[in-house]
């Protein structure tokens, strides 16, 4: 060590305490706030907009022309199929892959990530700011149109019976929560993991999650077999899904997922603490 | 002295390259001049006392604790990269009210404090403008605001004045030098001797990862003067620049660029120039103005042999 005495650190006249780093909340609401205005108002976002709120727009249409489709298919069965097939499968997922595989990557590309770490916050705040920034996002534009598409289906006929399929609603609103924190925590540990890793996760969702429809204890190495387990009203399997798909327990679906969920997080957290960001000059 | 920042043996690596090797030296309160070529680890050794990268070996510390893995130094440091990077839709008051709040200020105290900023550095009347519509001084100037706002014991600035306009070099130099003079540890890196020199006299100087000189810059000052110091300048008006500066006796050569708005000079005597440019630059409206190190590669050339 140097024999030369270090600089004593002076302490602030304005009474903080200097000595830890900003408390974890404060620290990831700052970078939340920080956040969320940048992801908003992004062409990602554009994009997400269109891509969520896309069934909207589909129900309308299928409310004008119903009385010309075969009398096998219900609105509820269409709504079952815009829940299962289109968001907890594809939409969903794909909105988490690009918001949250972005979410420290676009900081490092950007040549940002300098005025993060240069902060006395712990890594893992920015990561819990950013990440709770992201869930605001996609469920901000996902739940609107979740109920949006819900109500345009199911008061086809009038608001008779509506009530009784309320909790149906409430319970696929869950499972939309649970697929954007599932897919987004993931995702999260795919993107400080992976200096590029959108073709990763492309070929995660929809290569590697089939594995969904395999028999045996296969799809249990998928996200998307917990997940779409937990929706009530699933509309009927075809193909192969429909000789293997398998109805695993709620119990078990929730387990799962929380565990997932406190995994992929924890390891993101991890990683992004110990990492060094060397930004190309 | 007494060291705020100490390096210990330090060097660090990417891969098979060396960026820094086996560096041991300290760093004291007041301005310390980091002079280099490019390439010759600069960014390196202020990443390592930033605590952006840990070193290979050997030990870097700020203010008596280890830089990397210790987020709390940076309630007492400051750092002013050198990525010309923003959040770019935010305005420049934004940026530090939450650069700020992540340093732990309730909103008042934020408010107050970027306003103090933003007076230190000239952008007041720009404050509510967005930085993606700056000019490139001005983004240096609200990059050095950030780095000072929180009022840190140390401020780390990594080639501050790059592509500074002359007016606002000036105005930078001196906050600078009044920084130093309150005490703070200020290290601050550039590949232009001119600009070191007129910050302070102390410098490191680093050539391929090592630390080949300290002390006085007047020894360097000394060799610089037997090459000639090379000034780009973009300006609106280059003939009316010319005109101006070209009958002095400080001037060597004066060419005219490809694009019509730059015009390089030659001098044997950068202080002479660079104080004698400034009413020049203002009227023909000069918005860039940098220095190629060739200069500087000659002088370390020099030392290297010797």
């Amino acid at each position: 060590m140097s024999a030369i005495p270090a600089v004593p650190a002076a302490a602030p006249a304005d009474g903080r305490d200097v000595s830890r780093p900003v408390p974890f909340l404060r620290a990831a609401r700052a970078v939340f706030d920080l956040s969320l205005e940048g992801m908003v108002w992004s062409r990602r976002s554009l994009l997400m907009i269109l891509l969520l709120g896309l069934p909207a727009p589909l129900a309308l249409v299928f409310r004008t022309f119903i009385t010309r489709l075969p009398p096998r298919v219900g609105a509820f069965d269409f709504y079952g199929v815009v829940i299962a097939f289109y968001y907890v499968r594809n939409a969903l997922p794909l909105a988490a892959l690009f918001y949250a595989t972005a979410l420290i990557a676009d900081e490092v590309e950007g040549k940002t990530i300098t005025y993060l770490l240069t902060r006395p916050i712990q890594r893992v705040s920015v990561l819990a700011g950013k990440f709770a920034a992201y869930l605001a996002t996609t469920l901000a534009l996902a739940l609107p149109a979740v109920v949006l598409t819900f109500f345009l289906l199911t008061t086809i006929r009038g608001w008779t019976g509506v009530g009784a399929l309320v909790p149906d609603l409430f319970r696929d609103m869950g499972v939309v929560v649970l697929t954007l924190v599932t897919y987004g925590a993931f995702f999260t540990l795919m993107g400080v993991l992976l200096r590029r890793p959108v073709i990763p996760g492309l070929l995660f969702l929809f290569v590697w999650e089939l594995l969904a429809n395999a028999p045996g204890y296969l799809p249990r190495f998928t996200i998307t077999a917990y997940l779409r387990s937990l929706i009530h009203h699933r509309p009927p399997d075809e193909g192969l899904a429909e000789i293997f798909a398998q109805v695993l327990p709620t119990a078990l679906c929730l387990e799962a997922v929380g565990g997932m969920i406190v995994v992929f997080l924890a390891a993101a957290a991890w990683i992004f603490s110990n990492r060094e960001y060397v930004l190309d000059q | 002295m007494t060291a705020t920042l100490e390096y210990v043996r330090a060097s660090r690596w990417y891969g098979p390259v060396i960026a820094l090797n086996d560096v041991t030296t300290t760093v004291g309160p007041g301005v310390t001049g980091l002079l280099g070529p490019n390439g010759a680890g600069k960014s390196t050794f202020l990443k390592l006392a930033a605590g952006q990268l840990a070193p290979s070996q050997g030990e870097v510390r700020v203010l008596g604790r280890p830089a990397w893995g210790s987020p709390e130094l940076f309630h007492r440091v400051g750092v002013c990269p050198e990525p010309d990077a923003f959040w770019e839709g935010l305005t420049g008051f934004q940026f530090l009210m939450a650069l700020l709040r992540l340093t732990g200020f309730d909103d008042a105290e934020c408010r107050r404090r970027a306003e103090q900023a933003l007076e230190q550095v000239a952008l007041t009347e720009a404050r509510d403008r967005k930085i993606g519509g700056y000019s490139k001084g001005m983004r240096q100037r609200i990059k050095m605001a950030q780095s000072l706002a929180h009022d840190p014991q140390v401020l780390l600035l990594d080639e501050p004045l790059s592509g500074m306009d002359p007016v606002n070099r000036r105005r930078i130099v001196d906050l600078v030098k009044k920084l130093g003079r309150e005490g703070r540890t200020v290290l601050v890196s550039s590949h232009i001797l001119h600009e070191v020199e007129a910050m302070t006299r102390r410098v490191l100087l680093i050539h391929n990862g090592r630390i080949l000189a300290e002390g006085d810059v007047r020894e360097i000052r000394d060799l610089m003067d037997e090459h000639p110091h090379t000034v780009a300048l973009r300006a609106r008006d280059p003939r009316a620049l010319a005109r101006a500066v070209v009958g002095s006796t400080h001037v060597l050569s004066l060419t005219f660029g490809a694009e019509g708005e730059w015009v390089t000079v030659q001098t044997a005597r950068p202080d002479e120039f660079y104080s004698s440019v400034v009413d020049a630059a203002v009227e023909a409206g000069v918005s860039e103005m940098y220095s190629p190190d060739e200069n500087l590669e000659s002088v370390f050339k020099y030392l290297v042999a010797r």
